[in-house]
């Protein structure tokens, strides 16, 4: 994570957890990023990454995909990790060391 | 007689079965997909923009990132679940 922040990167993690779980969560694991809190999954199914729901009786669950999306000072996507290989932030870092020698 | 009218019963059962095992299969198919609810984004394409809460109850918007910094979005699961 320091290593990102010294490439002009910021980490942000987004789920549905509210704030409250999210603080809980920051402290269990220590995290140094923000966790951002999507409750209504808005953020989510901007960025495509909601999947179809299930109805169970008349309960709809809704599940997310795990991805990291890797946005330059642009704005634009530079790299998009799906799958399990999405919570390790060392591809992230791989990525960005990458783009950084290409500009 | 007899035995031509069997033979073209089991030849229509036969086929009955075959086309609802290919239904059977297609449903199981689509069912397992990962039905997205809109279409993902790719790779140069530009990253909405959001404002949402974070954890210290601060507003987060990915525009003040824009000339400054660069931003990994990692969207996870649940909290408390590694995921």
């Amino acid at each position: 994570m320091a290593k990102l922040t010294s490439m002009d990167t910021a980490v942000l993690g987004i789920s549905v957890d509210s704030p409250y779980a999210n603080e809980a969560f920051a402290k269990q694991i220590g995290v140094t990023f923000p966790l951002l809190s999507d409750p209504k999954a808005q953020v989510m199914t901007e960025y495509g990454i909601m999947m179809r729901p299930k109805l169970v009786e008349n309960y709809e669950y809704k599940w997310a995909q795990r991805k990291t999306f890797v946005v330059d000072k642009d704005g634009v996507i530079q790299h998009i990790e799906e799958g399990d290989g999405a919570v390790d932030p060392y591809r992230a870092v791989a990525v960005c060391t990458r783009f950084r020698k290409t500009k | 007689m007899k035995k031509e009218t069997v033979a073209r019963g089991i030849r229509l059962l036969r086929s009955v079965l075959v086309l609802v095992a290919t239904i059977e299969s297609v449903a199981l198919l689509s069912a397992q997909q990962t039905a997205i609810t809109k279409t993902a984004l790719q790779v140069g394409q530009r990253a909405p923009d959001f404002a949402l809460l974070s954890d210290k109850w601060e507003t987060v918007k990915l525009r003040d990132f824009r000339g400054k910094e660069n931003v990994v979005l990692v969207f996870y699961v649940l909290a408390f679940s590694q995921n």
